[in-house]
């Protein structure tokens, strides 16, 4: 990632951490539907394993619920 | 389904319906970054309860306050501390994550809580440790973001 980007972001962080819990939470928690995933009233799982796996067979993969390619698992 | 109405103070609404019924939990995830001063934006709030029948019953007796539907069962998972309960049923989106990807136990990560904002939040440190472990893909391009932001906040607390 870009060191410029990077300490831009840190600014942000540093704005943010000024704001209250109350704007972090107005600015922080949205909606958006999601496909698949908002379609039942409730789901449950065994596992976390369990639950990424559902996420795998059952999500749009565009959601990115999905787990990293093996060439990106190194970090 | 998709809602018709949203409140962003949902954190604060599970706060004190859980604190209201002596729920054992902490916020976890992307939800518990906001709380601590992250800014990134999240669609749902995660919480890490103690695993325990009774802390189960007093979850389902918070989110009945919170307006959740819930049928029997579903309430029976909830207190069984099945390892992964998604529900939509409410006026927002909660997970119940009673074993959270790379963090090895409650009571260790309720011993490294972080209580600043006055809200219960699991660890910067074991925030970022259990999205590692996930390998989620949406959670690549988030990680940088968390460390750098773990940074910021670390050396704002000292």
């Amino acid at each position: 990632m870009d060191r410029d980007w990077l300490a831009d972001f840190r600014e942000q962080c540093e704005r943010n951490l000024q704001r209250s819990v109350a704007e972090r939470m107005r600015y922080g928690f949205c909606y958006v539907y999601k496909p698949v995933l908002d379609d039942a009233p409730w789901r449950s799982f065994d596992s976390t394993a369990a639950y990424r796996q559902w996420c795998r067979e059952n999500l749009p993969v565009y959601l990115g619920y999905g787990d990293l390619p093996p060439s990106e698992r190194a970090s | 389904m998709p809602r018709d109405q949203f409140n962003p103070s949902q954190a604060q609404e599970v706060a004190v319906a859980f604190a209201t019924h002596s729920v054992d939990y902490m916020f976890i995830g992307k939800s518990g970054a906001i709380l601590l001063g992250y800014p990134g934006t999240t669609q749902d709030v995660d919480v890490f309860p103690l695993k325990d029948p009774d802390n189960g019953r007093r979850i389902l007796a918070a989110l009945k306050d919170l307006g959740f539907s819930l049928d029997d069962t579903l309430a029976a998972e909830i207190i069984a501390g099945k390892d992964f309960v998604q529900i939509k049923s409410g006026p927002f989106d909660i997970d119940l994550v009673f074993a959270p990807d790379g963090l090895e136990s409650y009571a260790e990560a309720k011993a490294r809580m972080d209580t600043s904002t006055g809200f219960p939040v699991l660890n910067i440190r074991d925030i970022i440790a259990s999205k590692r472990a996930a390998r989620r893909a949406r959670d690549l391009i988030e990680l940088p973001l968390l460390e750098a932001f773990r940074e910021v906040y670390e050396k704002r607390q000292k």
